[in-house]
């Protein structure tokens, strides 16, 4: 990895690479470039898991035309795929330097495809984590229990907007769960259940089931059932898996979401 | 926490993966931080008050004259004519800095800080029953309690990552007891609600002990072996039926006796409170009855219990621990011990004065009276957060000379004949000290802002204008030597040590490993101290001409006097207004409709605030955040003191409501 990094690096291909260092004892979201080049000693491959994606979004956002290289996991790869259709992120100016998860990252991120199409580190893990969990537990149960469940987990949420926060595919200048109009301001817990559904529907056909949404919750909320379940319906129904290909488009776009003139902005 | 810095500038937070208090998570204060770090309103140089306005000026001009003007005090009015108010946001070096500055340089031990204001009756409380006023145990073991009694803290709301704990805790099993009189967020997930009156605290545990000892739960051998008092305190306790504690606190009984059992009955309960129970006139009682109900039960001393008071600022423990305090030395050494005093003494090479000072109230009484005439503020903001603001706007306005040292020009700051621009934690090194006694390192991440300088850069300039030769630090790692070497609990922490992991205090040697929970074996003062307490009504109650109970608090998206949260946007949009939180029978009683705006009066100040009608009060209380200067509920509110703590009474005070 540092040997690619040093490369691309040093034959200017890139600005700068997007990946993780060790610093203080934590690894920690770093962006290396020629002039701190030294730091490559500390980089990192460390099953820490940052929202690298989001962070690219700001970095692309100052520096639009430049290109950039980026450490990505399955679900990072997805994402960029996903923000590349949105017209967030333009893949010829990303270099993607690939890294497949342990079996053990696999299993805890109850991840589909824990490993991006390629990659310079790692092996590939060929069984599927997917199945299973909790998303599957709520199915058995009956819609009055459903009910019950999500009122007894959605009490605890703070508004934190961490789900938000670090979402890859979260890019929207005006977000919707700050629109007055839809949910009230100022009280915690949010709403039950518009807060949750509207964060669940807005990411609808483009959540990538990273599940960084679940790490951040301060409140413990299983986010992440939500989203699985979501991603279930547009798999029978559309057969649509959003960031599986370029070229496939989500079902749920509207006509004006696919026009650059409409969604070319900056990210946050 | 981590800061995202691009080409220099910060452009937004993440959260610390692996951190073991946060855990890779924030609230929504955390994840907004840089908004204020890189507000347009942070002050941008010095500022020289000439008639009634500001100008700017560099900061050789305002430090000289800074100087000259504190050196005429010192000789025109003595030492004890300054107060210096430190700062729970500032990091633990400079705390200890204006400590030293006020003890070596200017000869005076009036410094305090708002650690007065929120938990000054936890450090007198818990250190008279077990000899040590700090959480007794870590954040982490929340989460191996099997009952958590959470009183007087809305914890999701002011300690949002405790909450996570309590929720954690609860999701593997343990029982949660909440006592609050406000029916804040925590009280649909605790398994047992109690909505006491405020300011009945003393009562409610009382009658918890009462049931304890009705139905022999107490542990025995815990009494015996490890405290003294017990039997002082039975007798006490035995007036505390269920009966008299309804009567008093309006809890019904039957909710009395099933919270004590399941509080005994628990392999390993913990208490933790907040400002519900401390900033009351018998503050240091309700802390010490906290503190008996534990020992009671032998909650003390072992992992997973304990008395845990959640403390605020980021850096309120670390500033007590500093000596930010009138009456001890950094590491709580008492400034009336000789020795110790001559220990500092050798140390800075100078005579230090041997009588306590005044505490925050107190010094705003002195400069009113007029025996104060000069103060130094730093990072504070008085004239929001203290109680009846009428008497302390006078008090400061009565100052021939007041310095404010904050980032933004405050309420406070506009009362000051120099301002200061300090720089954020983004813009320095340092450590703070977190509740639960860890001590971690904070990392520059910017250059302080425009002309601001980090506060001990400040205090340094200063101090060597004056003429002392103590403040030669070439960094926050010097200073920080310093304190190990005076403070015994801080003896065997240094930089390196804290690099990539945080110890807690005591940790008193090099090979020491710190300390996950206090009292082990042995309470700090040996045995620990049963004190038999008494119910006492608040200094002010409600009557025929002030009929309402006012209790005051925060609310999640803001922070204090809101200088910070204030220019956030994405805080400050959350909730732009003050507002009195009223119970729909109250409302309807007085004709007021939701949203209307509305008179509130107490014998010390009136205001206009939107009402918000709710059943999160009950009947006969009206709550008020204090956050907003514009609609300040701290102009109503009684600067009562506890007398052992002089923490003023901010939860209950007696007001009137009138329509407009």
């Amino acid at each position: 990895m540092k040997n690619r990094v040093e490369e691309l690096l040093s034959k200017g291909v890139i600005l700068g690479f997007l990946g993780l260092i060790v610093k203080n004892g934590f690894p920690l979201p770093h962006l290396f470039t020629n002039v701190n080049r030294c730091d490559l000693e500390f980089l990192s491959i460390e099953e820490s898991r940052y929202p690298l994606v989001k962070i690219f979004l700001k970095l692309i956002s100052k520096y639009q035309d430049q290109k950039f290289g980026i450490m990505v996991r399955g679900c990072d790869e997805r994402a960029i795929i996903e923000l590349a259709k949105l017209n967030q992120i333009n893949l010829n100016n990303v270099v993607m330097l690939g890294v497949a998860c342990s079996e053990e990252m696999a299993k805890k991120c109850l991840c589909k495809i824990p490993y991006p199409s390629q990659f310079v580190f790692g092996e590939r893990i060929n069984s599927s984590y997917n199945k299973g969990g909790l998303k599957e537990e709520i199915e058995r149960m009956s819609i009055e229990e459903r009910e019950n469940f999500w009122k007894n987990q959605f009490k605890k949420c703070f508004k934190c907007y961490g789900c938000r926060n670090v979402c890859p595919i979260c890019i929207c200048i005006k977000c919707c769960l700050e629109d007055q109009d839809l949910i009230k301001k100022g009280e915690i817990p949010p709403e039950f259940p518009v807060y949750h559904l509207v964060r669940a529907i807005d990411v609808a056909g483009r959540c990538i089931d990273c599940g960084l949404c679940e790490e951040v919750c301060p409140a413990n909320i299983p986010l992440r059932a939500i989203h699985k379940k979501v991603l279930e319906i547009f798999e029978t129904v559309f057969s649509y898996e959003p960031g599986r290909s370029l070229e496939e488009m989500c079902p749920l776009n509207f006509p004006g979401e696919i026009s650059s003139k409409e969604l070319k902005t900056k990210s946050d | 926490m981590n800061l995202e810095i691009l080409d220099g500038e910060i452009i937004g937070v993440l959260p610390l993966i692996n951190h073991p208090i946060s855990e890779g998570m924030l609230c929504i204060k955390g994840w907004n931080a840089h908004q204020f770090i890189g507000s347009e309103k942070r002050i941008l140089k010095p500022l020289i008050k000439e008639d009634t306005e500001f100008r700017e000026a560099s900061w050789d001009e305002a430090l000289d004259f800074s100087a000259e003007k504190l050196k005429e005090i010192m000789e025109k009015y003595g030492s004890d004519s300054i107060g210096f108010l430190s700062s729970a946001k500032c990091t633990n070096e400079e705390n200890f800095l204006m400590m030293k500055f006020a003890r070596a340089v200017i000869g005076t031990n009036n410094i305090d800080h708002c650690a007065r204001l929120c938990h000054a009756s936890t450090v007198t409380g818990l250190s008279i029953a077990f000899g040590s006023g700090a959480m007794t145990n870590s954040i982490p073991e929340i989460e191996e309690a099997d009952c958590i009694l959470i009183a007087g803290s809305n914890t999701t709301e002011q300690h949002p990552l405790i909450g996570s704990r309590i929720f954690r805790a609860k999701e593997r099993g343990a029982m949660v007891i909440l006592v609050d009189p406000r029916e804040v967020q925590l009280a649909k997930i605790a398994d047992i609600y109690l909505k006491p009156k405020p300011g009945t605290d003393v009562a409610w545990i009382n009658g918890f002990a009462y049931v304890i000892l009705q139905e022999g739960f107490e542990d025995k051998e815990f009494i015996k072996e490890k405290t003294e008092g017990f039997e002082e305190f039975k007798k006490v306790i035995l007036e505390y039926s269920p009966e008299k504690v309804e009567q008093i606190t309006e809890i019904p009984k039957e909710d009395v006796v099933k919270a004590a059992k399941i509080f005994a009955t628990a392999k390993n309960s913990s208490i933790l409170y907040s400002m519900g129970i401390t900033q009351h006139t018998t503050g240091t009682n309700n802390v010490l009855s906290l503190a008996n109900l534990a020992m009671l039960t032998g909650n003390v001393g072992k992992s997973g219990s304990g008395v845990n008071p959640l403390r605020g600022h980021q850096n309120v423990q670390g500033s007590c621990d500093m000596g930010a305090l009138p009456n001890m030395y950094s590491g709580y050494q008492k400034i009336e011990d000789e020795v110790i005093k001559r220990k500092f003494e050798e140390s800075w090479r100078v005579k230090l004065p041997s009588r306590n000072g005044l505490t925050v109230v107190e010094m705003m009484n002195a400069a009113l009276e007029g025996s104060i005439k000069g103060m130094y503020i730093m990072g504070e903001n008085p004239v929001v957060t203290d109680p009846d603001l009428n008497h302390v706007k006078n008090a400061l306005k009565n100052l021939e000379f007041l310095i404010v040292q904050d980032l933004f020009l405050t309420e406070t700051a506009k009362y000051a004949h120099i301002v200061l621009p300090a720089a954020s934690f983004a813009e320095k090194d340092g450590t703070f000290t977190n509740t639960d006694r860890r001590v971690q390192r904070v990392r520059k991440a910017i250059d302080p802002i425009r002309d601001s300088k980090p506060d001990w850069e400040i205090l340094c300039n200063l101090a060597k204008r004056l003429g002392s030769n103590g403040f030669d630090y070439k960094s926050p790692e010097e200073i920080f030597e310093e304190i190990a070497c005076l403070t015994p609990i801080y003896g065997g922490i240094n930089y390196n040590r804290i690099d990539s992991e945080s110890l807690q205090w005591p940790c008193r040697t090099l090979d020491d490993k710190g300390t996950k929970y206090l009292h082990q074996g042995r309470f700090t003062r040996g045995l620990g101290l049963f004190t038999p307490i008494d119910y006492k009504p608040p200094a002010e109650s409600p009557d025929e001409e002030y009929p309402y109970i006012l209790t005051t608090g925060r609310v999640y998206f803001l922070f204090h006097s809101n200088t910070m949260t204030g220019v956030s946007p994405s805080l400050s949009s959350e909730l732009e207004e003050g507002f009195v939180e009223i119970n729909p029978k109250d409302a309807s009683g007085l004709n007021i409709r939701n949203g209307e705006k509305i008179k509130v009066s107490s014998r010390r100040g009136e205001l206009e605030i939107k009402a918000f009608i709710t059943e999160r009060v009950k009947k006969g209380v009206i709550f008020i955040p204090f956050h907003f200067s514009e609609s300040a509920v701290n102009v109503l509110t009684n600067p009562a003191l506890d007398p052992e703590a002089k923490i003023p009474e901010f939860k209950v005070c007696a007001v009137k409501i009138e329509k407009i």
